[in-house]
């Protein structure tokens, strides 16, 4: 069971930039005409954004991969996990076979199916009956295979009374749920999954997390899978591979990769501190002091999610005396809903510092990004608002098994026990 | 993808494109891939249209009406007693042979950048079920011929032909059809590439029609020109096909050894650019 199925060793790809695939054959032989004849800067030369680097100041060489080293064991279930641009479909691209690597080789044990796409080979003006054929054999299954499988496939995408019309009048729904029935119903040795989870609604996704789960345990067959969706990733892989800038970050146990990479992607805005009164934000009467977020993670690498609770701390110079001062605190979401406010009591103070902390509990919020502000009230007339002066993201957390992994819906998600118990049971 | 018999790895994939790009038991195996394909092409052409499969008869007879009319007729091209409408039928079918398999294989890579973008298949699988298609098409026309041919043996003194020169026929549609496969392949990698060199090929193409005797026997043209239309490899094939089927036709063993060699070249030129270059095009498209 341990045999190693795909070794990876010294992968890189380097895609060359600006001098190639201008694709005209005219600007193609004005480039040759003018560098090689004429020895003149290149016309099309443009310094792409990206990872480029140039090597010898002629060929912008944009690299994709470097150097990546990974071993892959029958019956694991790998993530691989990254920003965009960080070369996680470049890498399923070479181990698919559809692109070569520059340097590197890639070997493995068994056959190997991919899905990149949701519908590869479909064609619209065909029935669902013979896109179901020819995408199977695009995708590497023979006649025998398709034709045993066949009903299987059609009970899986619903579509019994639909497969003799073309797939162009299909809905889009239905389009993806035949193309991923088909799909579903490979048995490579190795599976290669891109992305295929961002499409269809959440009935869907989670009938495709299903079928994963089916086809890695029940089968013990090797999967690679490369999803934003840290929550899937989490779920469904036990290794996990984080590739960054096209090397590889870190790769092992997937709680831990998810962790260290949710943390990095994390913009948070947790403290602001003014040292002087003359640049803080405020007026004539109060300036802030600092705002802060602390957060009371259980462990170091824990990531932000939504068991933390939150103590968030201000404070503020008071430049009068003798003044009726309140605080309010507003949560807000992303979109600008306001989730709760958290009005203080109200008091004199005298010329000072003042110093204020709230707790927001853990098991409270759902996820997703919030900002914070302050409104300052003196004598029940708003005296200062200091608008998202904080933000964070809170990242998801799933401990009981519900089988459900897309977003949750709602702005808050406090646990709260839900009991179900059976009152009459039939009597046989 | 070459497999390493000292290590005990099924595949390997490594940084160097091969010159044959597939193992025959791979390509093998993807056997019923092709037939979809030529299923799919053939069920796209006829969708949702009203004469369906018989436009495979329609489009040579339509085409047979008007050069009889324009070139026959207005013109005035002698056909040296063959009836015009088996002179320009043989030359009508061959060609559509030639054109319809250069020009479905000359676009492979633009056609197909969204599938091989996505998944792994021999590439060579797209040609060979392309030619099978254009096979097909060339059979039913073929056979219209053949019964044209038969009515004119039948019902007027026209001589049949001998069975030992239609037995040779075949060859020559392997000839042609090797040698569009050919072109077509090289081309698909350079229009991969370089988009605007569609309008230019099929321009080319169009004018390589009249290089060829299609509408007119060979020794129609001067003796001072007809070099130029000899110098088309594709010229000593039309002609032997019109000896072989119609008893007339101008050609040397010489000019037929000329097309056989130009084949061969053209069909390895086109098997290696297709695979070697192809793999790196899809970087590109």
């Amino acid at each position: 069971m341990s045999d190693t199925v795909i070794k990876v060793e010294g992968l890189s790809k380097v895609y060359r930039l600006g001098t190639t695939g201008t694709g005209s054959l005219r600007q193609d032989l004005q480039h040759w005409w003018t560098t090689s004849v004429l020895k003149k800067e290149d016309p099309f030369f443009h310094v792409p954004t990206g990872e480029a680097k140039s090597s010898d100041g002629k060929n912008q060489l944009l690299r994709a991969l470097h150097d990546v080293n990974f071993e892959v064991k029958q019956g694991e279930v790998w993530g691989i996990i990254g920003n965009n641009g960080s070369g996680k479909s470049t890498l399923l691209k070479i181990i698919s076979r559809i692109v070569r690597p520059t340097r590197g080789t890639v070997r493995g044990k068994g056959s190997i199916s991919s899905l990149l796409e949701v519908g590869t080979g479909f064609n619209p003006e065909l029935t669902g009956r013979e896109n179901i054929y020819l995408s199977g054999f695009i995708l590497g299954m023979n006649k025998h295979e398709i034709r045993l499988k066949f009903d299987e496939i059609v009970a899986f995408s619903g579509l019994e009374r639909f497969l003799d019309t073309p797939v162009k009048r299909y809905s889009s729904g239905m389009y993806v749920r035949l193309a991923f029935a088909v799909a579903a119903h490979l048995e490579p040795d190795i599976l290669i999954l891109d992305e295929v989870l961002a499409v269809g609604d959440a009935e869907f996704q989670k009938k495709c997390l299903g079928k994963i789960r089916e086809v890695s345990q029940g089968d013990g067959r090797t999967v690679m899978f490369v999803s934003h969706n840290m929550q899937a990733v989490a779920k469904l892989c036990q290794h996990a591979l984080w590739l960054q800038h096209g090397v590889v970050k870190e790769q092992g146990e997937v709680s831990q990769i998810v962790n260290h990479f949710l943390l990095t992607t994390q913009q948070n805005k947790t403290q602001q501190v003014w040292d002087a009164p003359d640049e803080a934000p405020g007026n004539e009467f109060v300036r802030f002091k600092s705002v802060e977020l602390v957060p009371h993670l259980l462990t170091d690498n824990q990531a932000l999610d939504i068991r933390v609770p939150l103590t968030v701390r201000f404070q503020m110079w008071n430049l009068t005396d003798n003044a009726l001062l309140s605080v309010n605190m507003f949560l807000y979401t992303s979109n600008g809903d306001c989730i709760l406010t958290v009005p203080s009591t109200a008091a004199v103070y005298d010329k000072g510092v003042i110093a204020g902390e709230c707790t927001i509990p853990g098991n409270l919020l759902n996820d997703g990004s919030y900002f914070i502000s302050y409104y300052v009230m003196k004598d029940t007339v708003p005296l200062h608002d200091f608008e998202s002066c904080l933000s964070f993201d809170l990242e998801d957390y799933r401990g009981g098994e519900s089988g459900w992994s897309g977003k949750w819906w709602g702005a808050v998600r406090p646990l709260i026990p839900f009991h179900l118990a059976l009152k009459e049971p039939v009597l046989q | 993808m070459s497999s390493n018999t000292k290590s005990t790895w099924d595949w390997e994939i490594v940084p160097q494109t091969t010159w044959l790009g597939t193992s025959v038991s791979e390509l093998w195996s993807y056997r019923h891939l092709v037939v979809g394909l030529v299923r799919r092409d053939f069920l796209l052409s006829y969708q949702q249209t009203v004469l369906g499969p018989l436009w495979m008869l329609f489009q040579p007879i339509l085409t047979l009406i008007t050069y009889v009319l324009v070139f026959g007729k207005l013109v005035g091209i002698s056909t040296q007693g063959i009836p015009p409408t088996l002179f320009y039928l043989t030359g009508i079918v061959l060609w559509n042979l030639f054109n319809d398999t250069f020009l479905a294989n000359s676009s492979t890579f633009r056609d197909n950048a969204h599938i091989f973008s996505k998944v792994y298949f021999p590439r060579l699988v797209v040609p060979l079920a392309q030619l099978s298609n254009q096979l097909i098409r060339f059979s039913i026309q073929f056979f219209l011929l053949l019964l044209i041919m038969a009515y004119y043996v039948i019902f007027t003194p026209w001589p049949a032909p001998s069975l030992l020169k239609l037995a040779a026929v075949p060859i020559i549609i392997v000839l042609i059809a090797s040698m569009s496969l050919g072109l077509g392949m090289t081309v698909s990698v350079l229009t991969g590439k370089y988009r605007d060199l569609s309008y230019i090929i099929s321009l080319g193409i169009r004018l390589l029609m009249f290089l060829t005797p299609v509408v007119y026997p060979i020794n129609y043209v001067d003796e001072k020109w007809r070099w130029i239309v000899q110098l088309n490899p594709l010229t000593p094939l039309f002609e032997l096909f019109r000896l072989l089927m119609l008893g007339q036709g101008l050609v040397t063993p010489g000019q037929v050894a000329y097309s056989l060699v130009f084949v061969g070249v053209v069909l390895v030129m086109g098997l290696l650019t297709f695979n070697k270059q192809g793999d790196k095009l899809i970087d590109v498209i």
